[in-house]
């Protein structure tokens, strides 16, 4: 349940935003987690209902959105999706992949 | 005006966006530099151990320490637990000095209780520290403790297909070792071949060794690649030996907190 320490950060970050732009009231809190991250987002809500109680964001909706994993083929240059967490080149087979998505853990940004 | 109620709110006010794009472990990720720094500053070697519970972290490092005392190089393990004291108990016996964090329920190490072991430590006279992170194989490896590389033990008994069920550890590994290979004869099913085709989809640089601490096997390849990576170190980035002396810690993390 590392999940929950995830939370605590997102609480904070959430708490000093809150305090900066004047608000009292949060309603939507919207998250980017790429799939290559080990972070479960049932855990994540369930965390956060409980540490949102008391603060600015009680009661606030967590909205998730799940980021693909994609690769670039850094020797035939073929940009794709990866698909579970097969990091090859569909087109060359090569293993020298950077990856350019699915290793978001991010806030994006927050209504009131 | 909200007359249902008398909450005193306007039925029309804006809902207003705020933009913030931040990392959720950016605090995280902001003192394990720190620790980066000061094991920089001081020259040290810091490799992150992962696993499921049982794999033979803490023997791995008894055997480890011995054989490393024909080196010179001095050793310190910090050691994660759930509970108790039992694990940096045994490293003591190998005659190091070991940090014991126990993190309640916590089910992993984060680098803000690394920072706090590393207080009690003096950096100046270390070469390689282990971090025997919890025996665990997902919750660790999202939390960057400023480790140099990361460890991973898989041993016989678990299977040969754990790289694939657990890909997120794997993928972060820069050494596999596979443990306990003395109970191959006792155990027909666990393929070395298969596990380390399995790793090598996650991790291709990463080399994958067979040890065993009760026969020895393999662990002159795994003393090779420690040592080698502590050789491989830039030297340190200030006179460690002033440092104590010179540098005011709590001023010193104040200043990075910005």
């Amino acid at each position: 349940m590392h999940e929950a320490s995830i939370v605590f950060g997102l609480m904070k970050i959430l708490d000093r935003q809150a305090a900066e732009h004047g608000v009292s009231r949060i309603r939507w809190v919207n998250l980017k987690i790429g799939r290559l991250r080990a972070v479960e987002p049932q855990a994540l809500v369930a965390c956060f209902e409980v540490f949102a109680e008391g603060s600015a964001a009680e009661g606030a909706e967590l909205a998730i959105e799940p980021v693909a994993a994609h690769g670039h083929c850094e020797d035939c240059g073929q940009d794709f999706e990866v698909q579970g967490f097969r990091l090859r080149c569909p087109r060359c087979d090569g293993q020298r992949i950077a990856v350019t998505g699915g290793q978001e853990l991010s806030i994006e940004s927050f209504e009131t | 005006m909200c007359t249902t109620c008398g909450c005193g709110e306007t039925g029309k006010e804006d809902r207003i966006t705020i933009a913030v794009r931040q990392n959720l472990l950016e605090e995280n990720d902001r003192v394990a530099a720190h620790n980066r720094r000061h094991f920089a500053e001081n020259r040290v070697l810091v490799l992150n151990l992962m696993s499921s519970p049982g794999s033979g972290k803490t023997s791995l490092l008894e055997a480890t320490i011995r054989a490393l005392a024909a080196h010179d190089l001095k050793i310190t393990v910090i050691e994660g637990d759930l509970e108790t004291e039992n694990d940096a108990e045994r490293i003591r016996r190998q005659g190091v000095p070991a940090v014991q964090i126990t993190t309640g329920m916590a089910c992993h190490l984060d680098a803000q209780m690394v920072h706090h072991a590393l207080d009690t430590l003096p950096l100046a006279d270390i070469d390689v520290l282990f971090i025997e992170n919890v025996g665990n194989l997902v919750c660790p490896a999202e939390f960057d403790l400023g480790q140099h590389a990361n460890v991973v033990l898989l041993s016989v008994t678990e299977g040969d297909d754990k790289a694939e069920k657990y890909p997120v550890m794997f993928r972060i590994a820069d050494h596999v070792l596979i443990t306990k290979t003395d109970l191959f004869p006792y155990l027909g099913e666990f393929d070395p071949e298969r596990a380390r085709r399995a790793i090598g989809e996650l991790s291709p640089d990463a080399p994958v060794s067979l040890v065993s601490t009760k026969t020895g096997e393999g662990m002159d390849v795994w003393l090779d690649w420690v040592t080698r990576r502590h050789g491989e170190l830039p030297a340190a980035t200030r006179d460690a030996h002033h440092h104590h002396h010179d540098h005011d810690h709590g001023h010193d993390h104040h200043h990075h907190d910005h």
